[in-house]
């Protein structure tokens, strides 16, 4: 359930609520990660919820040692008023058999709260690809119903490609076609409760392998903001380097602590 | 507990498969439990000593068991827990740290100073010290985690030791007596258990 920070709920109408699903390089929580950091996005709640493994800890978005002692959860949301856009922010697991009861608890207070649309940032194993696919661009985009008639003028004039359907069985040779999303999490079950409950959702997700994802990150918020302009550029060049991502001060240490000198 | 009289109030049983069995005679797992005691000369004054481990998919059940019938205003929680140096991430390695050490992290709502240095980023904590404290920073609890990083895996002096600054802290110094004497208390109390561990008798 969504328990704001303040005394009052804040009002979510008519806005745009990022999230992301827990995948494969976690790559839609690094985006997140880079979208709230960059926007300086204020924190307006907690979802807080049996479904996810708990975890704390201080600030992952510290600028200075005043802002480094605010106690951070497992699921956080965020708001940008200016722009019109939330952030949820995922930051563990789901527990066992308790993703399916997340995704019916996060549509209704979506529903609830009257956002405009839901924008999912996902991933997919790259090694599940077929030949067409490894030849192509590593973005895919999937739309619900009631997002197909608003964006799918503005999607094709960005030449985007949508995920493709794949045999439910590939053993079987006359298997039924549909959308799979091999190592996405919840992508597929939110993308399927988002088509049932009439739910404008749009996913936005990249094939990648696990390692240092921080460059699919970044690849996967430049792609959402070809769409929707998040962030512009800072100077009309077009050959100045790219859009200033801020990465957050909790991405120090990825892999692990200082090594001991004696190991050389 | 060593200083005050603690009356035993209740006990949180669970089962999961860490819990280990102290009846050998059946097989069967025993329920573990977390047990419950206020102290008889200022009952709204609560310990709980959590002697199994909690599972993932317990925590909430656990905390809304605990919780639930609380009174959330004018509450304060103080979590005492360890980890293993291993789990500590810090730019150098931490071969070269000097372990037992403290570290904190408390919710908004708490407005004392603690009685160590902040748990920097990016470290996390899990399980259940991670559950309450959420909890109580979701509710607006005023609550503070107090995290031992150690080097060794069993229960030793001088882990137990580098808790004794938060003895001294604001709520907690009301409930300690002879906190100079502290160290040949807790070494009393240490014997028993040395004693059962040697490997050679």
């Amino acid at each position: 359930m969504f328990v704001p920070c303040g005394d009052s709920v804040p009002d979510l109408a008519g806005c745009t609520l990022l999230m992301p699903a827990v995948s494969v390089g976690n790559v839609g929580q690094l985006a997140i990660d880079l979208i709230i950091s960059t926007l300086n996005m204020c924190k307006i709640g907690y979802f807080y919820t049996d479904c996810l493994v708990p975890m704390v800890g201080n600030n992952p978005y510290a600028t200075a040692e005043e802002n480094s002692t605010e106690l951070s959860i497992n699921a956080e949301v965020y708001a940008s008023p200016s722009k019109k856009l939330v952030a949820l922010q995922l930051r563990s697991i789901f527990i066992k058999y308790k993703s399916k009861s997340f995704c019916e608890k996060l549509l209704s207070w979506v529903k609830r709260s009257n956002c405009a649309k839901v924008v999912v940032l996902s991933s997919s194993h790259s090694y599940h690809r077929n030949d067409l696919q490894l030849r192509s661009t590593p973005f895919r985009y999937l739309l619900t119903p009631p997002m197909q008639k608003s964006v799918q003028n503005k999607i094709q004039s960005l030449n985007w490609e949508e995920m493709e359907k794949s045999p439910c069985i590939p053993e079987i040779d006359d298997s039924e076609f549909c959308v799979r999303i091999p190592g996405g999490g919840i992508t597929k079950k939110l993308y399927d409760e988002g088509c049932s409950k009439e739910i404008p959702m749009v996913i936005l997700l990249k094939f990648v392998s696990e390692g240092d994802n921080i460059p699919d990150a970044l690849g996967l918020v430049e792609y959402l903001n070809e769409w929707l302009q998040i962030i512009k550029p800072c100077c009309d060049d077009p050959s100045a380097s790219a859009l200033p991502w801020k990465m957050p001060s909790s991405w120090r240490l990825l892999f692990g602590s200082g090594l001991p000198p004696a190991l050389f | 507990m060593n200083s005050g009289v603690w009356e035993e109030v209740g006990c949180a049983k669970l089962w999961n498969e860490w819990c280990r069995t102290v009846d050998t005679t059946h097989l069967s797992p025993t329920e573990a439990f977390c047990v419950f005691y206020h102290l008889k000369s200022n009952p709204s004054v609560v310990l709980c000593q959590c002697s199994c481990y909690v599972a993932e998919d317990q925590q909430y059940q656990w905390l809304e068991k605990v919780f639930g019938s609380c009174p959330r205003k004018n509450m304060q929680v103080t979590i005492l827990t360890c980890r293993h140096v291993t789990d500590y991430k810090t730019s150098e390695s931490t071969s070269s740290l000097h372990t037992p050490f403290l570290k904190a992290l408390k919710t908004q709502n708490f407005r004392e100073p603690p009685c160590c240095s902040l748990l920097e980023q990016p470290n996390i904590v899990h399980d259940l010290p991670a559950a309450v404290l959420s909890y109580c920073q979701v509710w607006k609890i005023s609550a503070i985690l107090y995290l031992c990083y150690t080097d060794v895996m069993k229960l030793d002096l001088i882990t137990v030791e580098a808790f004794k600054p938060v003895l001294s802290s604001r709520s907690l110094r009301s409930l300690v007596k002879n906190i100079p004497q502290s160290t040949e208390i807790l070494k009393k109390l240490m014997t028993t258990n040395e004693i059962q561990s040697n490997i050679y008798t």
